[in-house]
């Protein structure tokens, strides 16, 4: 055995593993049944389904908010559980913005943003806000890279809808993530805003060493910028497409084209 | 109406009835008894306005009670009603808290003034310590309502993050709830104004001691001043706080409420 296969170089160690995972609010109403996914460092991830399939409920497994009640979840190879100290430190560095981005209505949008930056304050200094110049620089230029400058005294509350998501997204850049998951936040957007909301993710992958894991309800706009979708189903997996620039490498259901599938899943009422 | 509406509303009459029979509540006795009140009001007509002054200071050392009361009672229910919140403690925790407001809730003020006059003397420091624990009572538990309350959004997105306990406090609870909690705590002012006039039927200080003693006398002359100097002060408080709340309190609640709409 050689030493490469013991220790696999970083870019292909899988960061999200889930083997045979199950979740119920009750016993006998599964969320989510016999889920089994893995995702590389790195990839631009997207989870697509109908609303009420269990996507959301998948997200929140991945931080910790919730545990499955059968199968195991590793993140980073822990088990997620926002109890155990050693875990919490990886939750410092996930990302996470639920489907109605959880702003706080009455801070101000850098207040909001420096929020990513509390697992590195103490809690004295939090009590009083005392922020390190440091960080409120930093929380500046994140505000800058997501095209908020100027802005960064207005309180959450006033903002509009791209706004709010774009600071939503500045909080989880300033926790200088490794994982971001992003719950629907485009969905209710127009299309142009929708898109430079994206680009805006896809630009900080770049960048950093991220892995994005969204949750969309458009099938076309999850082709047009991850690396792999899945298709959730009520609460099954049934489907999951490797795309490679315009096209789709590795695809499980026969033949179909693009047109097809987007067609097939798409949550379009007219269809 | 349905059936089982009349037949609730039916038990209501019968159960109204009853205990007013139970408990001698006759309309005849009442409107025999119009002629006295008459009698009360002729007497109050009689009005001795060289007693305003002394009304005056004995409604500023009430107010200033309730004032005293306030701060210190909500300083106390406060943290009482965070560790009182099923959302950011465990059932061992908020279940003795919730227990022990419970309790203090239990006695009106002016039991709790009773017990303090025994305690520390006549006097009006009986009456803040009575209205010290009617607010903590009863803000605790408004404020631990209030916090419960919380848009769950951000703080499942802010607790995500791996934030402490403090620091969750801190950046959703406080300033998500900031302008709710204001407000009870204007109405608590408002309603310990009230609350300390009558303390003084016990003993407890503030104007309620005068009001009761010429009452007692029967000098409704004396007695009408000091009660037209509560109506008064218990009007002002009410349109003042009713503007503060306007001013701070309903404009971000407006805010509040644009902000779960997206798009």
């Amino acid at each position: 055995m050689t030493l490469t296969s013991l220790f696999p170089p970083i870019s292909t160690l899988k960061i999200i593993q889930m083997n045979d995972v199950s979740t119920s609010y009750d016993s006998k109403n599964f969320v989510l049944e016999h889920i089994n996914l893995s995702i590389d460092r790195g990839t631009n991830y997207a989870i697509v389904g109908q609303s009420g399939s269990g996507k959301s409920t998948l997200l929140k497994l991945i931080n910790g908010m919730m545990s499955p009640n059968g199968g195991a979840v590793k993140v980073d190879y822990m088990t997620p559980d926002r109890k155990d100290k050693a875990f919490r430190r990886v939750m410092h560095t996930i990302g996470y913005i639920p489907q109605n981005l959880g702003l706080i209505k009455n801070l101000t949008v850098l207040e909001n943003v420096l929020v990513g930056s509390l697992p590195r304050l103490g809690t004295v200094q939090s009590l009083f806000k005392r922020f390190p110049a440091v960080e409120v620089a930093e929380a500046t230029k994140i505000i800058g890279q997501v095209g908020l400058s100027g802005k960064e005294s207005r309180k959450a509350y006033m903002l509009s809808g791209g706004e709010k998501r774009r600071v939503a997204i500045a909080r989880a850049l300033m926790q200088k993530p490794t994982i971001l998951l992003a719950d629907e936040i485009v969905s209710e957007l127009d299309h142009v805003t929708a898109k430079e909301i994206m680009d805006l993710i896809a630009d900080a992958q770049k960048k950093i060493n991220l892995t994005a894991i969204m949750v969309h309800h458009d099938m076309k706009l999850a082709l047009e910028y991850a690396n792999r979708v899945a298709v959730i189903k009520d609460g099954s997996k049934i489907l999951e497409i490797g795309v490679e620039g315009d096209t789709i490498v590795d695809f499980q259901t026969g033949n179909m084209t693009t047109e097809e599938i987007i067609g097939m899943y798409s949550d379009d009422p007219e269809k | 109406m349905t059936p089982k509406n009349n037949i609730i509303i039916g038990i209501i009459i019968a159960l109204l009835v009853a205990a007013s029979y139970n408990i001698g509540a006759d309309p005849i006795e009442f409107v025999e008894g119009l002629p006295n009140l008459g009698i009360v009001l002729e007497e109050m007509l009689l009005v001795e306005p060289k007693h305003i002054p002394t009304a005056l200071w004995a409604m500023l050392e009430t107010v200033q009670m309730a004032f005293i009361g306030t701060v210190i009672g909500v300083a106390i229910a406060f943290p009482l009603s965070l560790l009182a919140t099923r959302n950011l403690n465990n059932k061992y925790v908020y279940g003795p808290i919730r227990a022990l407001l419970a309790a203090i809730r239990t006695f009106p003020s002016i039991l709790w003034a009773i017990l303090f006059v025994i305690m520390v003397g006549l006097g009006p420091f009986a009456g803040v310590l009575a209205i010290v624990m009617y607010t903590v009572g009863f803000v605790a538990k408004l404020q631990y309502e209030t916090i419960e309350a919380i848009d769950t959004d951000p703080m499942d997105a802010i607790r995500s993050i791996g934030v402490s306990k403090w620091q969750l406090i801190r950046y959703v609870v406080i300033p998500e709830s900031a302008s709710h909690l204001l407000g009870q705590v204007l109405y608590m002012f408002d309603y310990n104004v009230r609350q300390t006039s009558i303390l003084g039927l016990v003993g407890a200080g503030g104007i309620g001691f005068y009001i009761i003693n010429y009452i007692k006398f029967f000098e409704y002359g004396k007695a009408v001043i000091f009660m037209l100097v509560v109506l008064v002060t218990v009007l002002i408080i009410d349109w003042a706080s009713v503007k503060i709340r306007d001013k701070y309190i309903v404009k971000s609640q407006y805010g509040m409420d644009i902000s779960t709409k997206s798009g």
